[in-house]
């Protein structure tokens, strides 16, 4: 980078005062600067001289003053992304307050009400992909359950040497203009040599019809990886001694890009999810999407370097890092493994076009009921569970319904829809065959690089249960739509400038059903309110403020509304956000009907 | 729902390694022999009597030393929301231990609160579950208990919480013979 | 020259829609409804043939938001030496009438060598099922004579920025105007192959063949005015946006 690091830091430092100070007051300063992270000189955005931001260390329990000024020459703001607060403090412009303008300091005043690993990022035009965006901190008030010996924040972005502008604009005119991965003759050639003509015929032809394609698997590539601002190359380096626990404070600020994440050679125990701490859960990998955040604990034993490795889920880049007894060390770098192509099992329906949605009535019932039935486990033929014991040598085939799992036939969709509620992880034991947060046989579906563990959302349990946990008052239904082609994005087929706002009452526990229809993943994020992910914990459901809805799926959350303002909620990737996948969301007092009479 | 029982430290979880620890007799699944750490004590003869608190998801204390041929009483309270364990032990033993823990939670027979009621003596390939395990106690939360140990001195031991999880995330203690 | 005045007159239009819908709305955050303007060169080529070297255009210009706007299209053909021998402009309102699909309605002028006329144009462009490109078109013109004309385009991946595009335009008059050369029936197709290499999405050089044809009543018309019925060219040319 062309501006002085140390710089950036002394100003940092200076701005933010003594670390763990009560009563925080801090000024950050939204400016413009060149750098150069990719070999290019590039205009980024900085924030205190910094890129990305400085990271914001609060502690529950204490009111924050933090002073923002804008130096650039249009709107800017900052949103504090997963902060519960007064709505007026939430930094969306239009929704919470008008936007900090050219030259102005806006502050922002709030308590803080929670603990755990956050970030805040513009929420103004394209801004957060060009650098406006850092970590947030938050030292617990209570001991924490679990014991780590240092920590480190790895905040993972996605760079581009355009602007957000430009990119926006190449996908309004020509949608797939960054798809370099597109099918051409000579793959259609292998299939033939793989699968024959006919079957290599009908796959072309299957697409074709809808006009989709199985590699649009992000919309914008071109992107470098980025951990903590650095790229692969410059190898960022966290520091540790053999035998401690390091806690790694993952955040994916990118604008467009989920990442696959491992550390070849250690598992890694996951225990906070969203700022929110989970039942710790030891995992070899996890994909992180857009705007979640995961802290995980790892033990490295061995007076050696790991690496870091976060693969972006398209494959079309990685940001990697170091975990190091000493500067300098580096360890393998694995290849990138090979691009998933979508299947027809990611395709919604609905894109298919023509299909009677009634028809997937049998869905709502795939929460509770079948839940309930999956816990019984007398209503299991016991003679299958000879292998328990051993888990691997069990023939999955002979679990219930488990036959389903590989066929694509549409036909069989309704007991398919069953399946979502049966916990697959709970069966399969760590094999990656089946993953239940995608439809089945979605190409989508990740498998650890090593066989073992993948993260699924069904894993995430609330360390503590929680306390009002009931069943909703009404449902919901968000049916994530979009049109592809002409690159806009929208909830139940209405964009955001044409949509009504949704309206909540203050007390009242709302489901949210999101059905995805469309054939990308969408990281939706509420503003403002916990939304709890229904994987079946019941009780144990674990708070989020960004859950990943997988093509052709249904995805439920439950949002104890108790946040009176008018907060966002929409989908996280920058460019469907812009495009019209946001709703205005108004929580409004409950009116007791025996007082108007 | 499930149906949770009450615990009480005869249950026992581990199919494998306490059939090894138990008066030292030895298993066939280690990796090497399993060391001598040890073996029940009767309450009455103990040297010393510790109070653990276990805590979501940590032990008040994580170090307590011990003389070789002590024997100490222990006094465990849960005080979590969860269920936890304080298993006596090597700590390869407890990794062997957490692979069993780990299965028992995905098959849906222990929850992260408890027990789930069930015959488990019809289950072909489960009947090792019965098995007593001395060096460990699983508590539901709010539950309290005992366990007396009477300690070798021979092997680096640990007590240590095999909730899949709760080991990594730092439930473990050392006992130090100094 | 009144080629010219149409353009301008055209091009002025565009500018006066656009300066009248840009939104008036300051919280100019959420980009979901603005206008965009994209500028096609679809081709650009100088068509190598026996005679006299011709050189061909096709473009479009669109203004719209995600659901509605206008279209500006023109395509045409000049002699290197001159005259121009056919040049067509439309201004069109276009309105996204399915998830693929514009449908497009406004006005055609025709200025070539002889009598101009002026068309009311109805049509449908957008993708079609296993990624054809297509535009097809029905046309009523001042002399009441009805045509129909349908273009359709197929990108075939060599690599990911070798592509290789079969095209095909085909007209058929529902009546004769004899004026401008054209009879009822089949009167006119046209197939062409281009290479083009993306040196980026915007940016594409290309080689091809092109061939075109007249039938019928059209044909014979031709043959009488002493112009070829058919002809083939190779044809080196750009195309482009931005």
């Amino acid at each position: 980078m062309r501006f002085s690091m140390i710089q950036g830091l002394i100003l940092a430092i200076a701005s933010l005062g003594p670390i763990g100070a009560m009563a925080g007051s801090y000024d950050l300063v939204i400016d413009e600067q060149i750098v150069n992270i990719t070999g290019k000189d590039k205009k980024a955005m900085t924030i205190n001289g910094q890129f990305p931001g400085p990271t914001l260390h609060f502690r529950e329990g204490e009111d924050v003053t933090i002073n923002v000024t804008n130096r650039l020459d249009v709107d800017s703001s900052l949103h504090w992304h997963g902060l519960l607060l007064p709505y007026q403090m939430d930094g969306v412009p239009g929704l919470s307050f008008d936007g900090i303008k050219p030259g102005e300091t806006f502050s922002y005043q709030f308590p803080v009400k929670q603990s755990g690993t956050y970030w805040y990022h513009s929420h103004s035009g394209f801004q957060e992909q060009e650098g406006v965006f850092g970590p947030i901190v938050i030292e617990a008030a209570k001991r924490e359950p679990f014991k780590v010996d240092r920590e480190y924040v790895v905040m993972l972005s996605d760079w581009s040497d355009e602007t957000g502008e430009q990119i926006f604009s190449n996908l309004k005119a020509q949608s797939d203009y960054y798809n370099y991965s597109q099918q051409t003759v000579g793959d259609f050639f292998d299939d033939v040599k793989a699968s024959g003509w006919g079957a290599a015929f009908k796959d072309r032809l299957s697409w074709g019809s809808m006009r989709m394609m199985p590699t649009d698997i992000a919309d914008v590539s071109g992107y470098s990886f980025l951990m903590n601002g650095k790229a692969p190359q410059s190898n960022w380096t966290a520091l540790f001694e053999k035998g401690e626990r390091i806690r790694l404070r993952f955040i994916n600020g990118s604008a467009m890009s989920y990442f696959d994440v491992r550390i070849p050679g250690l598992e890694m125990t996951l225990v906070q999810s969203d700022g929110n701490n989970v039942q710790p859960v030891t995992v070899d990998e996890f994909r992180i999407a857009v705007a979640e955040t995961y802290d995980v604990i790892v033990r490295p034993r061995e007076d050696k370097a790991f690496t870091i490795l976060a693969e972006s889920v398209a494959r079309t880049g990685y940001a990697r890092g170091t975990l190091a007894p000493r500067e300098g060390m580096a360890a393998e770098v694995p290849e990138l493994r090979e691009r998933p192509l979508l299947t027809m099992s990611d395709m919604s329906m609905a894109s298919m076009g023509g299909m009677d949605h009634s028809n997937m009535a049998g869905m709502e019932g795939m929460d509770h009921s079948n839940m309930a039935g999956m816990a019984d486990m007398k209503g299991m033929d016991h003679s299958n569970m000879a292998g328990m014991a051993d888990m691997k040598g069990m023939d999955h085939s002979k679990m219930p319904g488990m036959e389903n799992m590989e066929g694509m036939d549409h036909s069989k969709m309704a007991g398919m829809a069953g399946m979502e509620g049966m916990d697959h992880s709970k069966m399969m034991m760590g094999a990656s065959s089946a993953n239940s947060d995608y439809a089945p046989g979605s190409g989508l579906a990740p498998e650890a690089a090593n066989g073992g563990k993948f993260l699924v959302y069904a894993d995430l349990k609330a360390q503590v249960p929680f306390a009002n946990y009931r069943e909703p008052d009404r449902e919901i239904e968000l049916r994530l739509t979009g049109n592809m082609e002409r690159y806009f994005w929208s909830i139940n087929g209405i964009k955001y400038s044409d949509a009504e706002p949704v309206h909540l009452k203050l007390g009242e526990r709302v489901r949210i059903k999101f059905i995805n229809d469309t054939m990308m993943m969408h990281p939706m994020h509420l503003h403002g309110m916990w939304m709890q992910l229904d994987k079946g914990n019941g009780r144990f459901n674990p708070l989020k403020h960004t859950v990943n809805v997988a093509p052709n799926t249904t995805l439920t959350v439950d949002v104890p509304v108790d946040a009176l303002g008018q907060w966002a909620f929409h989908c996280h990737l920058m460019y469907h956000m812009a495009a019209g996948m946001f709703r205005k969301v108004i929580v409004e007092e409950a009116v007791v009907e025996t007082a108007a009479q | 729902m499930f149906s949770i029982r009450p615990l009480v430290a005869a249950f026992c979880l581990s199919a494998l390694a306490p059939l090894a620890m138990a008066g030292g007799s030895h298993g066939s699944h280690g990796d090497e022999a399993t060391p001598n750490i040890g073996q029940p004590g009767v309450a009455a003869q103990a040297t010393r009597t510790v109070s653990i608190t276990l805590y979501d998801n940590y032990y008040e204390v994580d170090a307590l030393d011990v003389k070789a041929g002590e024997t100490l009483h222990f006094e465990l309270k849960n005080e979590g929301a969860l269920l936890h364990e304080f298993n006596i032990g090597t700590a390869p033993m407890h990794k062997n231990h957490q692979r069993e823990m780990r299965k028992m939670v995905a098959s849906g027979m222990m929850t992260e609160t408890g027990m789930v009621e069930m015959d488990h003596s019809n289950m072909p390939g489960m009947e090792d579950m019965k098995h007593d395990d001395p060096n460990s106690i699983l508590l539901a939360p709010g539950e309290s208990g005992e366990l007396t140990w009477t300690f070798s001195g021979d092997a680096e031991l640990e007590f240590a919480c095999n909730m899949p999880g709760h080991y990594q995330a730092g439930m473990v203690g050392e006992f130090s013979s100094n | 020259m009144t080629a010219k005045k149409t353009a301008c007159a055209s091009a002025l239009l565009l500018g006066a829609t656009l300066a009248l819908s840009v939104s008036p709305l300051a919280s100019a955050e959420m980009k979901d409804d603005a206008i965009m303007t994209k500028f096609m060169l679809d081709r650009f080529e100088v068509r190598h043939q026996d005679g006299d070297d011709l050189l061909s255009w096709e473009a479009q210009i669109n203004t719209r938001t995600d659901y509605q706007g206008l279209a500006f299209k023109t395509s045409g053909e000049r002699l290197r030496n001159g005259p121009t021998e056919s040049a067509e402009y439309q201004l069109l309102y276009q309105r996204l009438v399915s998830e693929f699909f514009d449908a497009q309605f406004g006005i055609r002028y025709d200025n070539q060598p002889g009598p101009s006329r002026t068309y009311a144009v109805a049509g449908l462009q957008g993708l079609a099922p296993y990624w054809f490109e297509v535009d097809a078109n029905l046309f009523l013109s001042d002399q009441g004579d009805a045509s129909a004309r349908i273009e359709a385009e197929y990108d075939l991946l060599l690599t990911q920025r070798l592509v290789l595009q079969p095209a095909a335009e085909i007209t058929v008059a529902f009546s004769d105007d004899e004026e401008i050369g054209v009879g009822s029936g089949l009167s006119k197709a046209e197939i062409g192959v281009r290479l083009r290499y993306e040196i980026s999405r915007k940016l594409a050089p290309y080689v091809g063949i092109n061939w075109e044809k007249s039938f019928g009543d059209t044909a014979d018309f031709a043959r009488a005015e002493g112009e070829d019925t058919e002809v083939g060219s190779v044809v080196i040319g750009v195309s482009a946006w931005f």
